[in-house]
Parts: structure tokens; C-alpha cells; sequence
């Protein structure tokens, strides 16, 4: 297929490969981080005028929902500050390149949990938690100092970036969706790569560390866990890797055949239809449930948002695709033909992460000037009034969101069931339910 | 260690230092006052020194809901404290003692509990010693039962009964009006020729002349304020709370320590003839100035002028009678 | 048939569903009034039915603290206290599906604290499914051309 390699681009290549534009965006990253933890924990107790609120919440998610993820696969995770403390006591150092003596414990991470299992139970366990965590200062400071101290805490167990890889709650979904980004980190020749001694690019060598991801770049077939640090860039003797522009949803061509990965878009799938249902839905009651955390009615939220993820979607889709003429095993066909949910999930969190966007985006502003809720003024914004914006292309732009999230899938379903060779049409119908139903709820 | 690593390293711990240092002291330098629901602690502090002759600064937050600041007794527009938001007030005592200062925008159920004070200390500038109330004055029982045995058939009309009210025998002063209740006035115009219901006309006119269309408005705006959320817009006793106040009544007289706790009531209704006509402004004023002592009617007297409370009788007498202009 | 014509058709079908007029009933405009009682999180009623034409009256009766109701896309607002009502008139002219919600802080939950307000028929709604659906049957011929060809290949 067709790519543009980006880093034929001298300047392009000239700043992924040295470390200082990157050590700048990550103190700038920590920094905001780190003031976010704070004005969480000593801020005001009003979320909408709270800095970590309505620049996590607000701002951050925007930008990784909306563009991010969307146009940059892992961009994100490639400036995330909270691996940083961790991986840079791990390595001893913040810029220099590697001495060869491993620091800290180093054990690589056992067998059972090199899956995205993890990822996929912490981010329920915040999702669960989502009303409460989405408008609460405290919590929010408390979640964003513990996701800093646990990457510090595994990095000094184990080897590499352990908790980016298995358990950031955001990783994974950010994973699977980087797969339809149009940007991707690939080897330019397998050949070189075959006949390359010492694999740096893995391993590690006076130039840079080896890969924090632990993955090896010449087996890169898919963005999913590939953090776009860099790194190996620096550390190939043969100029062999290439940033590329490529064609959307490249990836989903070849479809994964893991459970964790395809229980991840039923998550995914199953929470974006609940969060628009309950947070932005008519009904008191709901929101209520979500929010008394710990009260009978919250545990009930908790059994239906769990149920609804984990029987009824996939129960309902498993029902589609039985085929008993099929050879190929039900497991392997639920987990290609679960691909085709990947841009269908994506664009249903992009239709409603732009409602509450929109609508919310004009407390950036005072937020901005008055980020504890001292009575600040900073930068002339603090009385800013809320204001929703653009709402008369809101409902437009949800449809092209979500009919085009449903081309988009049944184009990905077709070519996933050719794989398998099953009838795409069961998962097609499948998708267009969905839809619909999340066009009931949004529009 | 390389010089480009050293470097790199200050700018972290600088750049970590400053993120929490920074925001840490701004914040511990910046004393606010914070209000709160009543059941999540109301105002924090709620006490606030203060000297006579000095300007008191307070910096106001809300970490809830929308709240509102005023000190009672005292000549001052409320202000409203918003949440996330910080209000700037300055307040100027020239008398010391303990001033009250309260909730103006309802917050709940127990809005009116979310109250502090303010101790004023310094060198008294006007010795002016304090006016007993009337209702004290006249002794009068505030929980003693007071309907009227007689009750108007319909709304008495204050315009019919100026054309009739020449020439009776009422006492014109306002001391008579605040002492008797409109029962009362009925009664002491028996051995007059009027009907009966030219009587409550007549005592309709007699409460209209003793008030002024400014107290009556000033009333119904201190009444829309601070009562119509129980008492209810139209004066029936029904407004937003009075189911919550009945079922918290119950709630507590449930309990072992029902009488140790708070014994909710259903709020008055003002349009209820009997209850209404059988009391007099100061018997009004008394309740309001002391409270329900355990109802869910809060003590006034802290916080309402006296003429605002002889305002707010006005008004709330006009729930019974029909006012001409 | 003609594989970049069927594709036209498809676009063709696809713009009418989402621009071709559609008739407007004709209903007389009424007075409308609604009571809502808002109360922390929500406000009952929470989905409010109109004409197009109506002359919409909202009475907002706060049964705990501060609550306001901003309607979106009519971009108008009223604020009340518990025991002050107050009420929003307004002309419901614009047709569609919008989301009323809480402009005044009033605790967590705040900014989820939504109704719907839908005026006429919600077309967009409609027209969206249409979209969708039109979709699906865009994808029936090819898929099962594609299966077709691969079945043929398998054996």
C-alpha cells in the first residue's frame, strides 16, 4: 500500500531523533501533570472550575479523543508524562544514553499478565467509577498521583515500560484504536533487519535505550503497542525505521485473533453507548446510580454496565456469527470479526466525546486564569460565563461521526471475514443496531 | 556526568519543585472562607474576628452549589457566592458585639442553618441600649393556641371597608394594631350596626392603613426570599420543602432520640383564616424573632431588622385579606 | 450492474436521504406551558414534546438550591431559587431534538444534569437512520459478491 515516509524529511527526522525536543515536551508534560495532581488535591472542590478536572477531563480528553488518537495512533503515549519519574530512575539517568548495568530489579514481566487483560480491568474499574472520577477534583488527583506512583512502582520491579504496556487504563484502548491512525512506525527492509547483529533496536546500545515497549521493531505489523518514543530510531545502526503517512485503518487489513484485543472493543464499544445513555441521556435516575458510588442502586449500574460489556454485546454478536459450517473455530472468528468493531468504537466516542465537548469546552477559558479557584485572573479569563458552542453543527457532525464509523466498520468487517471466510453481513447488521442506537441516544 | 545530562536534570527537579511548590504556597497564602451545604458542614470558619473601625476583608468561595452572603441586621446588599468562584466583600462595624451573617440563596433543606458570626470588639461609639420587642413587652405566650373561635366567609375586602370605617371606634395608634389581632378588632366592633362581614372589611381596611404599599413590597420580597421555600409561594404551607420537612419530621420522631433531635413540622399555612385571625403582629413578631425552637422555622431575630420583620407581617397578613390600592 | 455506478446511486440516495424536504405537518400553534421541577441531577419532566410554532412557556420550580435551564441552540436561559419559580417563554421555531441543561453550578453532577426538548418531529434522527441504513443495503450486493468470489476460490 501506498505510505509517505515522514522521516525523509530531514528536520522531521533530525527532531524524532534527538533527545532534546522530546526532554522539553516531557518537563513542560510533567510539569502541567504534576500541577494537575496538585490543583486537584488543593483546589477548589468544584470540578467545572478545577484545573485537573477541566484540563484532564475537558481539554486533554478533546485532544486525544478528537485528534490524538484519531490522526496519531499512540502520539499520545509518545508525550504522556507519567512514565517519565519511573523510567528515568529506571534507567539512571534523563538524557544520557544507557551504561550497561540494569538498575532496580529489571524482571521481565511474568507470562500470564503480557496481555492487555490488565488494561482492560483497570480501565473498567475507573469506568465504573466515571461519574464520580469525571467531577470530583480529589478523586481525579488522587487517580493521576496513583497512575504516576504505580509507573514509578513497576519500573523499579520490572524491566521496561511495564506499566504502559499492561496496565495505564488508557493505554489499551489507545492501542487499539492507533490502528487506524494514518501514522505508523515501521522497519523500511525485513532484510536488514534479519541480518542485524545484536538487534539495538531491542536490546539497546550506546546510542539508546532498547525498545521501553518491548516490542521489536523488525516484527511491527501493527500500531497497537508500539509508544512512538523514538527510541529506536535512535538506536538502529542502519537507519532502517521510518515514521510513514499512511492510508486510515491500515492495520484492521489483518485481523487479530486475541481475545484481550477483541474484549477491548466490546469494552470500548459498550462503554461509549453507556456513558452517552447516562451522562448525557434524560434520565435523572441513571445518573444518579452512576454517581452514589457504593449505594444498591450503584451496584445495580455496575452489574448492568459489566453485564451489558461483557454478555450482552458479545452474546449478541457471538448469536450472529454462529455458523456451524464453518471449519475455522467460533473463538478465532468472534476475535478477527470483533475487528470490525474497532472504527465503530472509535467514532462512537468521538460522537460523544463532541457533545460534551462543545458544550463544556468554554470552562478552558476561566479555568485557564483561575485554575485553583482562588480568585485569580491570570490571563484576563476568569469570568469567562459558560457558553456551549458550535450546537447547531453538533447534531451533523455526530451523524457523519457515526454513519461514517459505520461504513467504516463494514468495510473492515468485509475484509475481516474474507479472512475468515464468513459472511460479513451478520456483524454488518450487528454494527448497524448499534448505530442506531447510539444515534437514538445522541440525537 | 555529562553537562547536557546535569542540566537536564536541575530543569526536571526545578520544573518538579516549581509545580508543586508554587501552587502550594499561592494556595496557603490565599485564606478563603468557604461555604458549604448545611449538611456538609456549612460555613468554614464560621466564626470571624473582627475590630470596630477596621474594614473586615473576606474572600468567599462556594465548593457546592450557589450561595449567597449578608450580615444580618445590618444596612447591606446580599451577595452571591458562586461555586469555583471567589467574592470579595469588605464590611465596616461601627458598634462591637456578635453579629450574625447567613446563607441568601436556598441550599437545601437546611439553607437556613448554614449561618456563622462575626465578633466585633473594640469601643462601643454610640452606647444605645437595646429596645425590648413587643411580644416580650406584652408577654405574650408564643406556643399558646390562638385560632380564632369566629372566621369571614370569604376574603374581607379593605376597599369596602374604608367606605365603612369613618368615624369607628378603633384606636388609631400602631401600638393598638401590633397588640391586637384582627379577631380582636372584630370583636371590639360588636356594638357597632355593621354586618359581620362589614366588620372584617372593616378590620381589612384598618391592617391596609397601617402598612404603606413600600413595606408591603419590601415584605413580599423579604417573604420570596426567605420563606416562600417552606411557607410556599402563595402562603399555603406547601412550598418546595414542606414534604421534606414533614417526612424528616417523621423520620425523627421515629427514633429513639426523636424529641433530642430535630422535630420537623409541616410549615404554617398563612392562608388558613383561623390560625391567621386570631394573632396579632406581635404575637407574628415574636415567632418570627425566636423561631420555631425545634421546628424546621429558623430564629430570625439576628438577622432581620425590626422594620423588616414589621414589613414581612404586613405582607403575610395580605394572604388573608384582599388589599385595594 | 456497474460497480462505480451502483456506488453513485448509493451517494445519489444518501444526499436525498439527508436533504430532500420533507413535508411539514400542518398544526396550528398552541400555548404550550410546562411545569419542571429540577431538582439535583434532573429535572421531571426531563423530555418535553412541542410543535414547530409553539409558544413554549417553562416554569422552573427548584425543589433544592440553585438550578438554571439553558436550551441548547435557542441559546436562552432562566435561573430560579427553591420557592421563586421562574418561567421561560419563548417560540419553539427551530425543529429538531435539543438538549436542555443546568447553567448554574449546582453541585457534581452538574454538567450532566440534561433534558431533551424536541420540537416537530426529530428529522435528523430519522434522516441519520436512513443514512445508516442505507448503509447496510449498500453493503448486501457487495458482500455477497465478495463471499461469492471467495467460496468460488476456496473451491
Amino acid at each position: 500500500m501506498n505510505r509517505i515516509e515522514l522521516t525523509r524529511i530531514p528536520f522531521i527526522k533530525n527532531a524524532l531523533k534527538s533527545r532534546y525536543p522530546q526532554l522539553a515536551v516531557f518537563i513542560v508534560m510533567l510539569i502541567g501533570y504534576i500541577f494537575a495532581i496538585l490543583a486537584g488535591l488543593i483546589g477548589t472542590p468544584v470540578g467545572s472550575h478545577n484545573f485537573s478536572i477541566v484540563f484532564v477531563w475537558i481539554a486533554w480528553w478533546a485532544i486525544l479523543i478528537l485528534v490524538a488518537v484519531p490522526f496519531f495512533g499512540r502520539g499520545w503515549c509518545a508525550v504522556c508524562p507519567i512514565p517519565l519519574p519511573g523510567e528515568w530512575l529506571q534507567r539512571g539517568a534523563a538524557l544520557s544514553p544507557p551504561d550497561k548495568r540494569p538498575k532496580w530489579l529489571n524482571l521481565r514481566v511474568p507470562k500470564m499478565f503480557r496481555n492487555i487483560w490488565l488494561q482492560n480491568i483497570s480501565f473498567l474499574l475507573l469506568a465504573l467509577f466515571s461519574s464520580v472520577l469525571l467531577t470530583t477534583p480529589n478523586i481525579t488527583g488522587i487517580v493521576l498521583a496513583a497512575m504516576l506512583f504505580a509507573a514509578i512502582g513497576l519500573s523499579t520491579v520490572f524491566e521496561r515500560r511495564a506499566f504502559c504496556r499492561y496496565l495505564c487504563p488508557v493505554g489499551g484502548f489507545i492501542g487499539l484504536y492507533s490502528q487506524t491512525a494514518p501514522i505508523e512506525l515501521r522497519i523500511k527492509d525485513k532484510q536488514v533487519c534479519v541480518t542485524c547483529e545484536g538487534k539495538p533496536c531491542y536490546n539497546g546500545s550506546s546510542a539508546g535505550y532498547g525498545c521501553p515497549w518491548d516490542v521489536f521493531p523488525g516484527g511491527l505489523t501493527k500500531n497497537t503497542y508500539c509508544g512512538l518514543c523514538m527510541e529506536c530510531i535512535r538506536t538502529c545502526p542502519h537507519d532502517n525505521i521510518a515514521v510513514n503517512l499512511r492510508p486510515f485503518s491500515a492495520d484492521l487489513a489483518k485481523p487479530s485473533t486475541r481475545m484481550d484485543e477483541a474484549f477491548k472493543a466490546f469494552i470500548m464499544l459498550g462503554s461509549a453507548i453507556i456513558y452517552a445513555g447516562v451522562l448525557l441521556g434524560p434520565w435523572g435516575a441513571f445518573k444518579d446510580a452512576a454517581y452514589n458510588v457504593s449505594s444498591n442502586s450503584w451496584f445495580i449500574y455496575a452489574i448492568v454496565f459489566l453485564a451489558i460489556i461483557f454478555v450482552i454485546l458479545p452474546g449478541l454478536f457471538m448469536l450472529g456469527i454462529l455458523n456451524k459450517k464453518n471449519t475455522l473455530p467460533l473463538k478465532q472468528r468472534f476475535a478477527s470479526l470483533s475487528t470490525a468493531l474497532i472504527p465503530l468504537g472509535l467514532m462512537f466516542w468521538v460522537a460523544f466525546s463532541l457533545s460534551f465537548v462543545l458544550t463544556n469546552a468554554s470552562y478552558i477559558l476561566a479555568a485557564l486564569s483561575d485554575p485553583l479557584g482562588l480568585g485569580w485572573n491570570l490571563f484576563g479569563t476568569a469570568h469567562a460565563a459558560w457558553q456551549p458552542m458550535f450546537t447547531s453543527i453538533l447534531a451533523p457532525a455526530q451523524t457523519l461521526a457515526l454513519v461514517g464509523g459505520l461504513i467504516w466498520s463494514a468495510r473492515t468487517a468485509q475484509k475481516a471475514a474474507g479472512e475468515v471466510k464468513v459472511s460479513p453481513i451478520p456483524v454488518i447488521i450487528y454494527c448497524f443496531i448499534a448505530t442506531s442506537l447510539m444515534l437514538w441516544l445522541l440525537l | 556526568m555529562k553537562r547536557s545530562e546535569l542540566i537536564s536534570r536541575i530543569l526536571i527537579i526545578t520544573g518538579i519543585l516549581l509545580a508543586v511548590g508554587a501552587p502550594l504556597f499561592l494556595w496557603a497564602r490565599t485564606p478563603l472562607i468557604h461555604a458549604r451545604m448545611a449538611e456538609d458542614g456549612g460555613w468554614n470558619p464560621d466564626v470571624i474576628q473582627a475590630e470596630v473601625g477596621k474594614p473586615l476583608h473576606l474572600k468567599i468561595t462556594s465548593d457546592d452549589v450557589v450561595h449567597g452572603f449578608a450580615v444580618g441586621q445590618m444596612d447591606m446588599r446580599s451577595v452571591d457566592i458562586l461555586p469555583g468562584k471567589v467574592t470579595e466583600v469588605t464590611l465596616n462595624f461601627d458598634k462591637p458585639g456578635i453579629y450574625a451573617f447567613f446563607c441568601t440563596r436556598w441550599c437545601g433543606l437546611n439553607h437556613w442553618r448554614m449561618r456563622g458570626t462575626i465578633e466585633v470588639s473594640g469601643a462601643s461609639t454610640d452606647p444605645q441600649p437595646a429596645s425590648v420587642p413587643l411580644y416580650v413587652s406584652l408577654n405574650l405566650d408564643l406556643d399558646a393556641p390562638h385560632d380564632a373561635p369566629v372566621v369571614p366567609t370569604g376574603k374581607p375586602s379593605a376597599t369596602s371597608g374604608q367606605l365603612l370605617e369613618a368615624n369607628l371606634p378603633i384606636d388609631q395608634s400602631a401600638d393598638y394594631y401590633r397588640s391586637h389581632s384582627p379577631y380582636e378588632v372584630f370583636e371590639s366592633l360588636q356594638n357597632t350596626s355593621l354586618t359581620e362581614a362589614q366588620r372584617w372589611d372593616t378590620v381589612a381596611y384598618f391592617w391596609q392603613s397601617n402598612t404603606t404599599p413600600e413595606s408591603l413590597a419590601n415584605g413580599k420580597q423579604l417573604y420570596a426570599q426567605n420563606c416562600a421555600a417552606c411557607h410556599g409561594e402563595n402562603g399555603a404551607g406547601d412550598g418546595v420543602f414542606a414534604d421534606d420537612l414533614a417526612e424528616a419530621g417523621e423520620a425523627s420522631m421515629q427514633t429513639m432520640e426523636g424529641a433530642m433531635n430535630m422535630v420537623m413540622q409541616v410549615p404554617v399555612d398563612f392562608t388558613d383564616p383561623r390560625r391567621m385571625l386570631g394573632a396579632s403582629p406581635a404575637l407574628l413578631q415574636g415567632k418570627i424573632l425566636r423561631g420555631g425552637m425545634g421546628t424546621g422555622m429558623p430564629m430570625w431575630g439576628v438577622i432581620f431588622t425590626e422594620k423588616q420583620i414589621w414589613d414581612l407581617i404586613a405582607y403575610i397578613y395580605s394572604f388573608q385579606f384582599e388589599y385595594g390600592n | 450492474m456497474n460497480p462505480r455506478f451502483s456506488l453513485l446511486l448509493l451517494v445519489m440516495a444518501g444526499l436525498a436521504v439527508a436533504f430532500a424536504p420533507l413535508p411539514v405537518p400542518a398544526i396550528a400553534p398552541q400555548e404550550r406551558t410546562f411545569e419542571i421541577d429540577a431538582h439535583q441531577f434532573a429535572y421531571s419532566p426531563s423530555e418535553l414534546k412541542v410543535n414547530t410554532g409553539d409558544t413554549v412557556t417553562i416554569q422552573l420550580v427548584n425543589t433544592d438550591v440553585v438550578h438554571g435551564l439553558y436550551v441548547d441552540d435557542y441559546d436562552i436561559s432562566v435561573e430560579a431559587d427553591p420557592g421563586q419559580s421562574a418561567t421561560l417563554t419563548f417560540v419553539a421555531d427551530k425543529p429538531g431534538s435539543f438538549r436542555f441543561r443546568c447553567n448554574i453550578t449546582c453541585g457534581a453532577m452538574h454538567p450532566f444534569m440534561i433534558g431533551k426538548l424536541i420540537v416537530g418531529r426529530n428529522d435528523w434522527l430519522y434522516r441519520s437512520i436512513g443514512l445508516a441504513s442505507l448503509t447496510v443495503i449498500g453493503f448486501f450486493p457487495l458482500s455477497s459478491f465478495i463471499l461469492k468470489k471467495e467460496e468460488r476460490n476456496v473451491a
